[in-house]
């Protein structure tokens, strides 16, 4: 793996007036952006209804960099819109000179721009196939023709440009951090280092100073998203009426192999950032703040009650370790050598999120980022509560698929489906060697805890009422 | 030692020149439909087997038992199916009780099949039609009646005493596994004549032959010289990963067992070019391929994990089963080949699965216990899948599309059944079934006579599945299968060409392209949909911007590849083979004739 600073020739800060209205012609485009901060979209295409547009801020350059000179140029440009810190790659032609679209690109230009090198039209070089494989190669300073390019996603957070089928290239679009690392990619690396290997090889960083802005990792040729294979296999069981062990499209050895997968995660995690002690109670304290908002009622029900006292007043020591913080079955996804996590929040530190993961949280409501805020310090059993609650998910969206004159038993079938691969998965989870280290050895609290932040997760989903 | 003579000339309804004439005693002549084997090498690359259980495929002397002069009259029907290689199952005189894998005596012909002159007819016969003939050789070990046991257990000190692998106890070599489990307890049985114990890696009445003397490896070379000579085009060598035992060992893929088949395959290749080695090796990819040795071993091994694999891919209805394994799966080396099959004479093994993928298949495709066989499954294909055709037609697709030379098993063309109240694993060795007529049409010989009973199942038996109906019904399986056979010889890139599996969101979709990696050959696109429900899949042809996939059965010609991601809809356990033509759509359309507003293009 390489850590790649390409060509650090700045643009005059003189012509960081002109790039700055580039930015806003192009931001203007971004449906996220044009309307509004709490707009929704994605490639799925899914877009808020929105139709009053929201001011957008101006925006303000911090730092440009030529990453190739001359025309067909490419610059890179970081910069402030309102709260956010931004990146994106322009193109710049001379008049006349043939682009390379992409697929359902926006041919229009951004407008021009010039500089000692005369007068450009400038793109959004994301969308051009002759610019991506240059914007590529001055990433990876290889100078091999990669093959052919497309766009396998286009979001606020990052744009994933896949070449051949053999790589891809992350460009961050939104800086989590301005003067930091992508926490995403942060993840990434460090659990390449431990030796995590249920990940997407990376293959060279793109970094200017402290920032990230992209990453080039190998392409996971073949695969698949867990969403989609779970509901493979709950198609299949819908439509057999068999109970879910006897049915062909079983899911329970998928389940298993992600529960090892997870609790991989967490040893690596747990040796790549370390542990602090954890607070059962403050956990409690969490979830029932989490919770109120949206559901008050759910506090009062005993079962619930006694098991949030149970964790407030639970002795056993617990640890906390860096969590992933968005983990569900649309960021794994199914090779030919076993399930790998896509992604690490908030996002863009690997390939393809898969369009169910868009899907997701449009009908959870929240924005393009995770459930929960990255990076914490939390009980491993966070992302297992996430998981799980993804089960449950896909099950139910896989019901509602059917004919709503199908038989009831669909429903039973959900909640079978649900309860053996929750099994599976955990059973798995807890088996996995080491895993004693990180986890509490208490079957009662592992369930509580468990099942508290898998109300807490299910509160997240729900939009407050407020 | 030829047994004894028989003429072949009481065959029914055929009329054999070479019977007239008098058996040939010249090899095999190769005619204008099949070059000789030193000519075309690679022959085996591109070939598609049939695998023929002589004793159930035609009886040809009207005494209950299929035979050599049965088979030779029924080349044409072969020749008619389009198959290019024959692999028999054992012929040599044996008291077979384990299906002739127990022989008795290598330089002969069972009594029950015919003479070694029947044999050499067939060849000719076979020859003549385009179609190569390869047999089992056991090497591994003989029956217990053969005369060198007879001789090596009569005493510790005769000639042949140290053809066999005898010791004083039976704690040696504790580390090798029992093969079957169900009916042996251990590789060891006691001899009260020799008053020592023998090894044998399968059933107790077949002794392993002792490879260490060189008088044995000479003995098996002069049996290979023998049958090559009359005119086989190969072996297919059975239960080669035993051959060697050694301390400490499992006593499998050892690497004298190495040498031997290399010491094997130099003699063909000084001898016989051109004549084939077909390893019956059933372990891991990694593993079996080493039976290709550094192009000095074995030309074909069979792939034993793919099979019960493809079983999986569709009852899980997702192409991870079958993804994963070629994965792992070594390339052969130049000048060799995998051997892919659905099934064969023996139980659907699943030695090389997980016990939890063993129980999910059990589960799936034997709910009968008596459907299990020792580590596997007795069951036919079409049984396994409740006959659904369009499944039967996918995983015919996918044997024939994947990378290897595909094995069909006699009567699957047929797609018939199977009857597993007969014992062992005689419930797939039913005879075939030739006409609606008195048994089937496989013997004028009287019902009670037959070795087995022929189906008479109401839904498999021979009254609804037989050769003669669905060659006269254009829409049969049987059709169905020769037309992809055509396809499969029209397209060289099938045999060697180069394979990639498309990257496609959709887990029930299996895309993949053949092709020539010289760029000289076709290049094929092939879709399958692994799930019972209709499935949209995009794939992404960037590589093929611009050229054109014609549908190959049909030659339909489809819109251009674009750089937008191809999309296709499958109708449940579809398959769809493309041609990609390339060289810029306006000519192709004029070379197809395609008018873009006839297709629907609008005016």
């Amino acid at each position: 793996m390489t850590i790649s600073e390409p060509r650090a020739v700045e643009v005059p800060a003189s012509l960081h007036g002109a790039l700055a209205e580039l930015v806003a012609a192009l931001v203007a485009r971004e449906p996220w952006w044009s309307k509004g901060d709490g707009a929704q979209a994605d490639a799925a295409g899914l877009t808020d209804t929105d139709p009053e547009p929201a001011e957008l801020p101006t925006p303000v350059v911090r730092s440009a960099d030529v990453l190739q000179a001359g025309r067909p140029g490419l610059l890179s440009v970081v910069a402030d819109v309102g709260d956010a810190t931004i990146h994106r790659v322009l193109g710049l032609r001379a008049p006349g000179e043939e682009s390379a679209f992409l697929p359902d690109a926006d041919p229009a230009p951004l407008g021009l721009f010039d500089d000692t090198d005369g007068l450009a039209i400038v793109f959004d070089a994301l969308t051009d196939a002759s610019f991506c494989l240059a914007l590529l190669r001055a990433v990876t300073g290889a100078d091999d023709e990669p093959g052919p390019v497309r766009r396998a996603r286009s979001g606020r957070d990052h744009d994933s440009l896949v070449f051949d089928d053999r790589l891809v290239l992350t460009v961050f679009k939104e800086l989590p951090d301005a003067d930091g690392p992508h926490p995403g990619l942060e993840m990434l690396l460090a659990l390449d280092r431990v030796g995590f290997n249920h990940l997407i090889a990376p293959r060279a960083v793109w970094r200017r100073g402290s920032l990230d802005l992209g990453v080039v990792q190998d392409y996971p040729a073949g695969s698949t998203s867990g969403w989609a294979l779970a509901l493979t296999s709950l198609r299949d069981l819908y439509a057999s009426g068999l109970p879910p062990d006897q049915a062909g499209g079983d899911f329970a050895v998928e389940a298993k192999r992600l529960g090892t997968m997870t609790a991989r995660l967490h040893l690596g995690l747990d040796e790549a950032f370390g542990r602090v002690p954890g607070d059962p109670g403050a956990w409690a304290d969490t979830v029932a703040s989490v919770v109120r908002p949206v559901e008050p009622d759910l506090l009062d029900d005993p079962a619930v009650a006694a098991m949030l006292d149970d964790l407030r007043t639970s002795t056993t020591r617990c640890l906390a370790i860096r969590t992933h913080g968005d983990l569900h079955l649309g960021l794994v996804i199914r090779t030919d050598i076993g399930w790998l996590l896509a992604d690490f929040p908030p996002g863009g530190a690997a390939g393809e999120r898969s369009a169910e993961d868009a899907r997701e949280r449009a009908a959870e409501n929240r924005p393009g980022s995770p459930a929960r805020t990255a990076p914490v310090f939390r009980s491993p059993l966070v992302d297992v509560a996430d998981m799980l609650w993804s089960f449950h998910r896909v099950a139910e969206r896989a019901a509602s698929e059917r004919a709503p004159s199908e038989p009831p038993e669909v429903a039973a079938l959900a909640r079978a489906w649900e309860a053996r691969n929750r099994r599976a998965y955990l059973s798995a989870y807890l088996a996995t060697p080491g895993i004693g280290g990180i986890v509490p050895r208490v079957p009662g609290l592992v369930r509580s805890l468990v099942a508290a932040f898998q109300l807490e997760r299910a509160a997240l989903a729900r939009p407050s009422p407020a | 030692m030829p047994g004894p003579a028989r003429s072949s000339a009481t065959v029914r309804g055929m009329s054999l020149a070479a019977d007239a004439a008098g058996v040939p005693d010249h090899p095999p002549a190769y005619g204008a439909r099949l070059p000789p084997p030193e000519d075309d090498p690679l022959w085996f690359t591109r070939a598609v087997f049939y695998e023929v259980f002589i004793r159930g495929f035609f009886d040809g002397n009207d005494d209950g038992t299929g035979d050599l002069p049965g088979l030779t009259a029924k080349l044409d029907y072969l020749q008619w199916l389009g198959v290019d290689c024959l692999w028999l199952l054992p012929f040599y005189p044996s008291p077979l009780r384990d299906g002739g894998y127990d022989i008795s005596d290598y330089f002969s012909v069972h009594p029950d099949y015919g003479t070694v002159d029947d044999l050499r007819t067939l060849l000719h016969q076979a020859h003549d039609r385009g179609i190569r003939v390869i047999a089992d050789l056991v090497i591994n070990h003989t029956s217990d009646q053969h005369p060198w046991f007879v001789e090596s257990r009569s005493s510790r000190d005769n000639p042949k005493a140290d053809w066999y692998v005898w010791n004083d106890d039976d704690q040696r070599w504790p580390e090798a596994r029992v093969v079957f489990v169900d009916v042996e307890r251990s590789n060891w049985t006691y001899d009260p004549v020799r008053e020592q114990y023998y090894w044998h890696r399968f059933y107790a009445f077949q002794p392993d032959l002792n490879y260490t003397n060189p008088e044995v490896q000479e003995a098996i070379l002069e049996v290979v010289r023998f049958w090559l000579d009359l005119g086989l085009d190969g072996f297919r060598l059975d239960a080669v990963p035993f051959l060697f035992q050694r301390d400490g060992t499992n006593g499998e893929n050892l690497p004298e067992t190495h040498a031997l088949i290399r010491r094997i395959r130099a003699e063909l290749d000084k001898g016989y070019p051109g004549r084939i080695l077909l390893a019956e090796a059933n372990g891991w990819p990694t593993d079996v391929a080493d039976y290709f040795g550094a192009g000095d071993e074995c030309h074909l091994c069979f792939h034993f994990p793919l099979m019960p694999r493809l079983f999986t891919a569709v009852r899980r209805e997702q192409r991870f089963p079958i993804t994963e394994i070629l994965a792992q799966t070594p390339a052969a080396p130049a000048g060799a080949q995998w051997a892919i099959f659905l099934r064969n004479h023996d139980e659907l093994t699943l030695e090389m699965v997980s016990e939890e993928e063993r129980d999910y298949l059990f589960s799936e495709y034997a709910r009968d216990p008596r459907m299990k066989r020792h580590m596997g499954i007795g069951r036919r294909l079409a049984p396994l899948l409740d006959r659904d055709r369009q499944l039967a037609e996918l995983l015919f697709a996918l044997i024939l599309s994947l990378p290897g030379s595909p094995v069909i098993y006699y009567g699957d063309e047929l797609l018939m059944g199977d009857n597993v109240y007969l014992g062992d694993r005689d419930s797939v060795r039913t005879p075939m079934q030739w006409t609606p007529d008195r048994n089937g049409g496989f013997s004028r010989a009287d019902f009670a006579q037959l070795y087995l009973p022929p189906s008479m199942d109401p839904v498999y038996g021979f009254a609804a599945v037989n050769v003669e109906a669905q060659q006269r019904d254009p829409s049969s399986f049987l059709h169905w299968i020769r037309k992809m056979l055509g396809v499969r010889r029209e397209f060289l890139v099938f045999g060697t060409g180069d394979f990639e599996v498309l990257t496609c969101a959709n887990p029930s979709v299996l895309a993949y392209v053949r092709s020539d990696p010289d760029g000289a050959d076709r290049t094929v696109l092939c879709i399958h949909n692994l799930s019972r429900f209709a499935q949209p899949a995009e794939l992404h042809l960037g590589r093929f911007e611009g050229a054109r996939p014609v549908e190959v059965l049909g030659r339909v010609p489809f819109p251009v590849v674009g750089a937008s991601p191809y999309p296709v809809t499958l109708a449940p356990y579809d398959h769809q083979w493309y041609e990609l033509v390339e060289g810029g759509p306006e000519a192709i359309d004029t070379e197809l004739g395609f008018d873009p507003g006839l297709a629907g293009g609008g005016p």
